[in-house]
């Protein structure tokens, strides 16, 4: 699968070549998406739409221009949160009386494929995956097949998730954000457990293509549980099944919680020449935050050098493959291996 | 290419605890819609719904699962999944090898716990409560995969009401391209006071049992269920017991309204073209329907609009949703399985508490217990954000 153009909305500067280079500080410990002014949606939807839906059609919309995809296919693992708890909200407050049921058709996590086939009157195929810390894989793995199945057609897929207090004080109950403040700058140094929270969507327009396309989707992996040896294994094997061992760039999903490192590290010893770079003091932690690694992986493809703050060691100056490596909780893994042609 | 047969069934639901209970049920009309009883709500005691009678509590003793926080919709789940692996044969090894995949869809997840939800989403100063990663859809095939020790691709899929037979379609292509040997498919959710608050607020719930495909239908009843199949390639199978051929099935989306169907069945229509064109199949070669059926207003007449467009005179059709109620995430799963029964004992339930016909298309749904003879049967599911999908199965 090819991958031919690309958008993303999250929490730093992505419109300008360069925008990377100045880290946007976190507040609060969550890192909240810098949203444009959406242009071209109408105000009236655009006030109706929960943050979820507003960024991602807001990402996919300035692709889908001049191009018909001929499927929709979101990975999100809660779709729209802030509706979700709105709605929730009112069902106890009120006591289950008289509501209204606008939060409650926008709180599916399907709305955001359903708003951008509405909105495009796209009536192909049209899904959403919602595998939690892999949504985002399993869309991959989808349009993956779509592709092989008819290589001339083009697909969007994306991944999309915001912070709602919803998401936010059950991550925290349940201890995977800091309990004290933490600055994103120095997000790698905290050695403690919990990550900072984050937001972003990113959009991809993909075919079986390979004329002027951006990058390659050349593998993809994904596997459950925590134990450590369960991830030396399966990174060893796809390494071995898909690589020549000649890795330029790993990016992994280090996101500060001290519990994860050891997953990151024996990947990072598993390549020990590849220079490594990092993403979520960028983005913060969400569920379908691989999808930033892919994206920031597209720019640097098209000649962006990345910025000095997500280089941990060394610095990739090939075209070579990218693999990302990626764990949410330590329960979900995903590796993704990316390259120029 | 190796056609892709049905292994395996599984089904749980208001109607019976096994898929020789649901038949039964089917066979002899009885309906499983009765006044919601199992959680404090204030339609308790009001409101018709197609509920499992057992409790969460029996639920976790018949499964021997202790886990403080395992929700009613992985429990319900668990059963009918359990069902489907033992149906197929499968093995512990064969669950744990690499090849093995489980595709599950859910819409409520672990929002059955609406009230405990409440109290960790707003963080009210309480400790956190044992669900606080079971809330979300994945939570049920997470559960699912790790009591099962499933070693393959796991997924989840949200597509609202048709999400489980996306399930079954995801699940299909994995084999087709390899990436899985085998395939347990389906889908599960329970009664929330989630959805049956937004289904309230949108006023398409019935006061009273539903009447599909009725002039004077009054809305959908909720129910909850779980329905699994195991799918595996027909080169795999061998001297294995199948009960049907996953032909063809067609995804699409109507593009028209969040929670309507266009007036005339644009997704719906077009969802079951794509299944025929998939399975190389014509109209006239569908020889039942297991319509999506909700009764609400919108629907019925919708659904068919689309059926006289693509069929002229439809096929014997029915819906099974005046049995279940509407169990949203499950619905595809459950209903592949009720057409897979059609398939294999050839033959048609009675549609309930039907009465007139709808005076815009006229159809009349299936009336009573007979004998069919049925080489392919298509099952239909549409859900909110226009997401329609048809599926085909056909005699092995």
């Amino acid at each position: 699968m090819y991958i031919h153009y690309h958008n993303c909305i999250f929490p730093q500067q992505t419109a300008l070549p360069g925008g990377l280079d100045t880290l946007l500080p976190a507040d609060g410990n969550q890192l909240k998406a810098i949203e444009p002014s959406y242009d071209g949606v109408p105000p009236g939807l655009l006030r109706r739409m929960g943050k979820a839906v507003r960024m991602g059609t807001g990402t996919a919309l300035p692709l889908l221009k001049d191009l018909r995809p001929d499927g929709i296919i979101i990975g999100t693992a809660n779709g729209g949160m802030e509706d979700c708890i709105r709605f929730l909200n009112q069902i106890i407050d009120y006591d289950e009386g008289m509501l209204t049921p606008g939060n409650f058709v926008q709180s599916t996590p399907n709305a955001i494929a359903g708003q951008l086939g509405l909105m495009t009157r796209n009536q192909c195929y049209n899904i959403t995956h919602v595998h939690r810390g892999l949504s985002f894989e399993q869309a991959l793995l989808d349009a993956a097949m779509l592709s092989m199945e008819h290589p001339h057609r083009n697909y969007l897929v994306g991944a999309v998730d915001e912070i709602a207090d919803y998401n936010y004080n059950i991550d925290l109950l349940g201890g995977w954000y800091k309990k004290h403040p933490q600055q994103n700058k120095d997000l790698y140094e905290a050695n403690s457990p919990g990550s900072i929270a984050g937001e972003g969507a990113v959009m991809l327009v993909v075919n079986g293509q390979p004329e002027e396309a951006v990058a390659r989707l050349r593998a993809i992996r994904s596997w459950h549980g925590t134990n450590p040896d369960d991830a030396r294994t399966n990174i060893e094997a796809f390494l071995q099944q898909y690589t020549d061992g000649n890795i330029p760039l790993l990016i992994t999903g280090e996101n500060g919680d001290n519990r994860l490192l050891p997953y990151y590290e024996t990947c990072e010893k598993l390549l020990p020449g590849s220079a490594v770079g990092r993403f979520k003091h960028m983005s913060g932690e969400y569920p379908t935050a691989a999808g930033i690694a892919l994206w920031l992986t597209c720019r640097l493809f098209e000649g962006e050098a990345l910025p000095h703050h997500f280089y941990k060691k060394g610095k990739e100056n090939t075209a070579g493959p990218v693999l990302i490596y990626n764990t949410y909780k330590g329960e979900q893994h995903s590796l993704i291996l990316l390259s120029k042609k | 290419m190796s056609r892709i047969l049905i292994t395996g069934i599984g089904a749980f639901s208001a109607i019976g605890d096994n898929v020789a209970a649901n038949r039964q049920a089917l066979i002899s009309g009885q309906s499983g819609i009765r006044t919601l009883s199992n959680f404090p709500s204030r339609y308790a005691g009001s409101l018709p719904c197609g509920e499992i009678t057992r409790s969460t509590d029996e639920l976790k003793q018949s499964s021997g699962i202790d886990d403080p926080g395992v929700t009613r919709t992985s429990l319900i789940a668990l059963q009918a999944l359990r069902e489907a692996i033992t149906d197929a044969g499968l093995t512990p090894e064969q669950l744990r090898s690499s090849d093995t995949a489980l595709i599950n869809a859910s819409t409520v997840g672990g929002m059955c716990l609406t009230d405990e939800l409440y109290h960790d989403a707003n963080n009210d100063g309480l400790a956190g409560s044992p669900f606080l990663s079971s809330y979300d859809n994945a939570s049920v095939t997470l559960f699912l995969g790790q009591h099962l020790r499933i070693g393959g691709i796991q997924n989840t899929i949200n597509t609202a009401c048709s999400s489980s037979a996306n399930a079954i379609l995801y699940g299909a292509r994995l084999l087709r391209h390899g990436f899985a040997r085998r395939v347990i498919v389906g889908g599960a959710d329970s009664l929330a006071k989630f959805t049956i608050n937004g289904f309230k607020a949108l006023h398409i719930l019935s006061a009273n049992p539903c009447t599909p495909f009725d002039a004077g239908r009054t809305g959908l009843n909720l129910g909850e269920a779980g329905a699994y199949l195991v799918l595996e390639r027909e080169e795999d199978c061998h001297d294995k017991k199948t009960y049907a051929h996953c032909a063809g099935y067609g995804n699409s989306n109507d593009s028209y309204h969040p929670s309507s169907i266009s007036d005339e069945g644009e997704g719906p229509f077009l969802c079951m073209q794509r299944a025929l064109e998939a399975a190389q199949l014509t109209a006239g070669d569908i020889d039942a329907i297991n319509a999506h059926g909700t009764a609400t207003e919108n629907n019925d007449e919708t659904e068919s609009r689309a059926m006289i467009r693509l069929f002229g005179t439809p096929p014997p059709f029915l819906s099974t949703k005046a049995y279940t109620g509407h169990t949203l995430g499950a619905a595809g799963a459950l209903e592949a399985v009720f057409s897979i029964l059609q398939l294999q004992y050839q033959e048609s339930y009675p549609a309930l508490r039907f009465n007139e016909p709808i005076v815009s298309t006229g159809l009349i749904p299936s009336a009573s217990y007979r004998s069919l003879p049925v080489t392919h049967i298509m099952s239909n599911s549409f859900g909110f954000g226009g997401n329609c999908s048809s599926l085909i199965f056909s005699a092995v």
